[in-house]
């Protein structure tokens, strides 16, 4: 009986949780329509360019689960860091480390089988994220410096040096721009769909969302993560070491990030390129927000905004549409999400608009 | 190699009083914020509203007196979505100050495109030209420095004062620091807690715009997309260093502002990614080994029930 309960009780909140981010992504699309109209394109033409190009070709659906796929990365990081309560705004710096990484030993490592350098590419890619976000989990415990400035502070500087040895030590010879060397065959990523930076990419990232998600839900260290993100003082009475525990996820979460950044070298550019990020880092974020901080959440949240992400970069060829709108939206769906009351408070006043209609009609109708 | 004579330590001092500018002005923003129980993290973004706002306006109007005005209201619209969601929705006040930072990140460079149809960085406007008098040029040594500032610097020593003054001297502000002290007790004597904290964000949004403002019509006279580059960030460590004092974020400030006027230098000397990195690194060994023993005010981020 009250494990009935219990069970039906954690099923109305997922529900709930949708509904939440559902009307979340609702209302910042209707906000959104706004700066279309302001553009001079109609708000409903271009959503409808937006959302069918992802269903109406394959190319057009495979552009948009690359576009999703570096946000899965940076989505599932900031999902799992925020489920002990601590804000990684550091999965943009995080990213570039693991990509730098990756490129590294996917071009100066070589003469090694596709099947151990991808892997290996990836973990070293893994550790470079998880090391910088770990060091910032540690100053964050033992000096209680703020995470959200320390990481923010760390993208500016990760950023700033790859972009250094991209254009400094790295650089090919004759290079225009700032990048790395070309990384070897073995270590690019299978692609999916050909012609498309569709890649396997994909599918590592489900595996990611699978297994943070059975860690949370179904190991000891996943209770113990929950514990202390619910509540620091009980979980510290109930003897679990709060300390190692932050450290370990934040860690964790620094370096899947750092695999996202991995899979944009190995999958998509095949080198380190300086300002390789569109703002994936911060995305995640929002997408986050919208799967309600679940891991698995995130590879359908972070699919409806890379529909929005390919159908504007698409749309922003031959209109006037700049892609940084969907940056826009993005905002808004954190802010509507974090303030699920407003959300309420707005659908109760659609709610009495259309309700007094209904009244107006019937004393019409009583009327005639 | 670089000369050390006076000529090179007054360009370096005079760089530093226009680089500590913006941060004082957002990082006194700050400490209202803060006095008054609402953390400040959303400095950055009500920064980069200013200053582009503050460059519409003025390109707008054609005056940057305007253009100013444009840079502080518009930073107090930015922190009243930090307010609202912070205060009356109770939001934790990192995630709606972060909804601000990215907010002005994503609408700024998408605004560039709809009004000027540019990217990166909008049209030239008519700036503020420095305040060089003759009787000031002639004092030796602080003449040429002091003159190589503009009016807004001397706006923004005043509002220092001004600031502590209200601060520490006058009774709104003593009821000011209750409310960020202890809402509960502030409620129980019947100070509206939320008037308070509203007027504490709304002036850190005021002062920020001015301090982007500043960044854009104050310097370059135009604005370039994500200028602030952080400096909103710093000001909320300035802020934790000064003790969320006016004159401790006058102090932090041209601490910051010397590394920040050191980089100019130093750029012909070694790459400057490497340079540019500096302000950086140095807010990130502030934050770990500098602020032990400072604490926010204790009742920050907590709320009272009506």
């Amino acid at each position: 009986m009250r494990l009935d309960n219990l069970k039906s009780s954690k099923y109305s909140n997922m529900r709930s949780s949708v509904v939440n981010s559902f009307f979340a992504l609702v209302f910042s699309l209707v906000l959104g329509a706004v700066f279309i109209w302001v553009t001079g394109y109609s708000p409903f033409e271009t959503y409808k360019a937006i959302f069918g190009l992802s269903f109406s070709t394959i190319k057009g659906f495979a552009l948009t689960l690359s576009q999703a796929t570096p946000l899965m990365f940076t989505g599932i990081a900031f999902a799992l860091a925020y489920k002990v309560k601590m804000i990684n705004t550091g999965a943009e710096g995080q990213l570039y480390a693991g990509a730098m990484a990756a490129a590294l030993v996917g071009a100066y490592v070589t003469n090694l089988p596709g099947i151990v350098h991808i892997p290996l590419a990836l973990l070293v890619a893994f550790i470079a994220g998880g090391i910088i976000a770990g060091l910032v989990a540690i100053a964050r415990v033992y000096t209680g410096a703020s995470e959200i400035i320390l990481t923010l502070m760390l993208n500016n500087v990760i950023i700033l040096f790859t972009s250094y040895l991209a254009n400094g030590p790295l650089k090919p010879e004759g290079s225009g721009v700032g990048q790395t060397e070309r990384i070897a065959d073995s270590a690019r990523l299978m692609r999916l769909v050909p012609q498309t930076q569709l890649t396997i990419a994909l599918l590592i990232v489900i595996a990611v969302a699978i297994i943070i998600q059975f860690m949370l839900d179904r190991t000891v260290f996943g209770y113990e993560l929950k514990v202390t993100g619910n509540n620091r003082r009980a979980a510290e009475v109930a003897g679990i070491n709060v300390s190692k525990i932050s450290i370990l996820t934040f860690a964790l979460s620094g370096a899947i990030a750092g695999m996202g950044g991995a899979a944009m070298v190995l999958g998509v550019n095949y080198r380190f390129i300086e300002g390789f990020s569109s703002g994936y880092g911060f995305a995640g974020i929002s997408i986050a927000a919208l799967a309600a901080y679940s891991p698995f959440g995130v590879i359908p949240a972070a699919f409806l905004i890379g529909i929005l992400r390919a159908g504007t970069i698409t749309l922003s060829r031959t209109t006037s549409i700049p892609i940084e709108f969907v940056d826009v939206i993005q905002v808004l769906v954190i802010i509507f999400v974090a303030a699920p009351t407003m959300i309420r408070q707005i659908l109760n006043i659609f709610k009495r608009i259309t309700g007094k209609k209904k009244k107006n009609e019937i004393a019409g109708g009583e009327v005639q | 190699m670089i000369d050390f004579d006076t000529g090179l330590v007054i360009s370096i001092l005079a760089s530093t009083l226009r680089r500590t500018v913006p941060l004082l002005l957002a990082a006194t923003g700050g400490a209202f914020s803060m006095r008054s129980g609402v953390i400040d993290l959303g400095l950055e973004g009500m920064m980069l509203a200013g200053s582009f706002f503050s460059v519409m306006g003025a390109w707008m109007t054609g005056s940057p007196w305007m253009g100013l005005l444009f840079g502080v209201v518009f930073g107090i619209v930015f922190s009243m979505l930090h307010a609202v969601m912070h205060i009356n929705y109770k939001v934790n006040g990192s995630i709606s100050g972060m909804a601000v930072n990215l907010l002005a990140a994503a609408m700024t460079p998408l605004l560039l495109t709809i009004v000027y149809g540019l990217s990166g960085k909008s049209e030239i406007v008519t700036s503020f030209s420095n305040f060089d008098p003759d009787w000031l040029m002639g004092i030796p040594f602080l003449g040429p420095i002091l003159g190589s500032q503009n009016v807004i610097f001397f706006i923004a020593m005043a509002l220092v004062i001004i600031s502590w003054i209200f601060m520490f001297k006058t009774t709104l502000g003593l009821r000011m620091r209750m409310v960020g002290e202890n809402p509960h007790a502030a409620s129980a004597v019947g100070l509206n807690v939320k008037a308070y904290k509203y007027f504490g964000v709304a002036m850190s949004g005021a002062l920020a715009g001015l301090g982007g403002a500043y960044l854009s019509l104050g310097q370059m006279g135009m604005f370039v997309k994500d200028m602030t580059a952080g400096r909103g960030y710093i000001a909320v460590v300035i802020n934790a260093f000064g003790r969320y004092n006016p004159f401790g974020a006058l102090a932090g400030s041209a601490f910051f502002g010397f590394f920040d006027a050191l980089q100019t230098i130093f750029q012909s000397v070694f790459p400057s990614q490497l340079v540019m990195m500096t302000p950086y690194v140095v807010t990130i060994l502030v934050i770990v080994f500098g602020l032990k023993g400072g604490r926010s005010p204790a009742g920050t981020g907590k709320h009272v029930e009506e």
